[in-house]
């Protein structure tokens, strides 16, 4: 914990380090961005005029599986901050690598179901469900993305050996965005999923 | 690396207390899915709190534990417990802006929408000459601009689909749409009280459904209004609606179809498509001498 202590020296007018304060800071603001996909898929729910509607297409089960990948994900990211703490370099890269493939498995669901949803008649411009659909579920996808690319940039510095308690922050930072994109989904997958993922046409309206 | 952080550093959680978490983010989620499975209604009205709830829980869990909220400094828990408050009254915003208390869309909001959709999903058409392609029923008409005798189209914006004459009292009309805008080709229609007449409609839109009705005068808006309520299953007209003279059925993009009536008594008349939000510009002048 040597390096750490010297670390600390580095003063801050709070206190506190100013990387992760601004994680936070970005991640308590890209909360408001996620509500108003959120919010506006709940106004034109059940508005859709034409099919398909999501109780044609959605599948609960199939992105249950993808719910438990995208959990145990967030597993192995504490994990890797674990073993970065603990100086433990295989560990790192094990979880590092582990935490980005469980990232990139959800994504390969995502791209199926959005396949899927295609092929079943459902774009972007078919109707409100799609447009807002795609709209909220294709934004979470590219933080999943650009948080899977941060980590295999992490895992690159890890291979060189670079990675300890010294920089278990960066770690840190990684996982804090990593497990934000997991809450995310969360709320996403409660909402689109379980609760509006049976909705029908414009005849049922929301029912709450 | 900030000296609170330090001090901190062994009260992460231990690799079984993560565990701990893992597995009761994943019990968590078994409930939510066998609670709307296999009957949606297993819980009826008590699903969507439930489920509230139980994301919620996972929420504070993952936030607590694998974010460290609850071992790190509280500055991090209120900037981001800000941010989430904000993204609530953002939500709360929104929804209150174009949703009324009843759930239902704001009614202004409603009726001055115009809905969009693709006949056929996601299939690119090919999109139409700006002038409409008059349908030609065999022998009912001819594309040429002669006045039949006692059919006109009058100050139509594109003058290229004039009706034609037909056999005996019968008379012909052709009627397109305006390109893929949401208008018919003409404005104005006129008929002979008493004759038969065909109206030939050709949905030139690429992708939009129409449909052709003829009403009583000043009725295009509640008939539109009370087929939308009637929903796509009755064709977006309210079925036995009296106001109702004539109707297509709703034609798919490129379709058209012919529509044979005896014209009713003189006097004035609109035609309108039901399709919802259509009505308040795809409509036009139907004169009856």
């Amino acid at each position: 914990m040597a390096h750490a202590a010297e670390h600390a020296i580095e003063e801050t007018t709070t206190g506190l380090n100013h990387r992760k304060m601004l994680m936070w800071v970005f991640l308590g603001s890209d909360c408001m961005f996620f509500a108003a996909l959120v919010a506006t898929y709940m106004v034109y729910r059940g508005q859709s005029l034409t099919g398909p509607y999501p109780i044609d297409i959605i599948d609960v089960p199939i992105t249950t599986i993808s719910t438990f990948v995208l959990l145990c994900s967030s597993f192995a990211m504490v994990q890797a901050l674990s073993a970065t703490n603990r100086d433990d370099q295989r560990g790192i890269r094990i979880w590092l690598l582990a935490t980005a493939i469980l990232g990139a498995i959800f994504i390969g669901f995502q791209i199926y179901e959005f396949n899927h949803f295609k092929n079943a008649g459902l774009t972007l411009g078919t109707n409100l469900f799609g447009a807002t659909f795609f709209t909220l579920t294709g934004f979470h996808g590219a933080h999943v993305t650009v948080g899977i690319i941060w980590l295999l940039g992490m895992l690159v510095v890890a291979m060189k050996g670079r990675l300890g308690p010294a920089s278990s922050l960066d770690v840190e930072l990684v996982g804090l965005y990593w497990h934000f994109v997991d809450i995310v989904w969360i709320i996403i997958f409660t909402l689109l999923y379980l609760i509006a993922g049976f909705d029908t046409g414009p005849a049922a309206l929301p029912g709450g | 690396m900030s000296s609170s952080q330090q001090t901190e550093q062994s009260h992460h959680p231990t690799f079984q207390q993560y565990v701990l978490v893992a597995i009761i983010l994943f019990v968590i989620t078994i409930i939510e899915f066998f609670a709307i499975f296999p009957d949606p209604d297993l819980i009826g009205a008590a699903k969507i709190p439930v489920l509230a709830i139980l994301s919620a829980i996972k929420f504070a869990i993952v936030i607590m534990f694998y974010m460290h909220l609850k071992f790190d400094d509280r500055m991090f828990t209120v900037l981001f417990l800000a941010g989430l408050a904000l993204a609530f009254m953002v939500g709360i915003a929104v929804l209150a802006m174009f949703t009324a208390l009843d759930g239902k869309p704001r009614a202004f909001a409603s009726a001055h929408a115009v809905p969009y959709e693709k006949g056929e999903h996601g299939v690119e058409h090919v999109k139409p000459t700006a002038v409409p392609i008059p349908t030609v029923p065999p022998a009912a008409t001819t594309p040429t601009e002669s006045a039949a005798p006692d059919v006109t189209a009058t100050t139509a914006p594109e003058p290229a689909a004039e009706p034609a004459g037909g056999s005996g009292t019968g008379a012909s009309i052709d009627i397109g749409t305006d390109g893929d805008a949401l208008k018919f080709s003409e404005e104005a229609l006129s008929a002979a009280s008493g004759s038969s007449v065909t109206v030939t409609f050709n949905n030139g839109s690429a992708v939009n459904q129409h449909n052709w009705v003829l009403v009583q005068d000043g009725t295009k808006d509640a008939v539109a209004t009370d087929g939308t309520a009637a929903g796509p299953a009755a064709a977006w007209i309210k079925p036995g609606d009296e106001r109702v003279v004539a109707s297509s059925t709703l034609l798919n993009p490129g379709d058209s179809e012919e529509v044979t009536f005896t014209a009713p008594a003189a006097g004035t008349y609109q035609f309108v498509c039901t399709f919802p939000g259509h009505n308040f510009t795809m409509f036009g002048d139907f004169t009856v001498n």
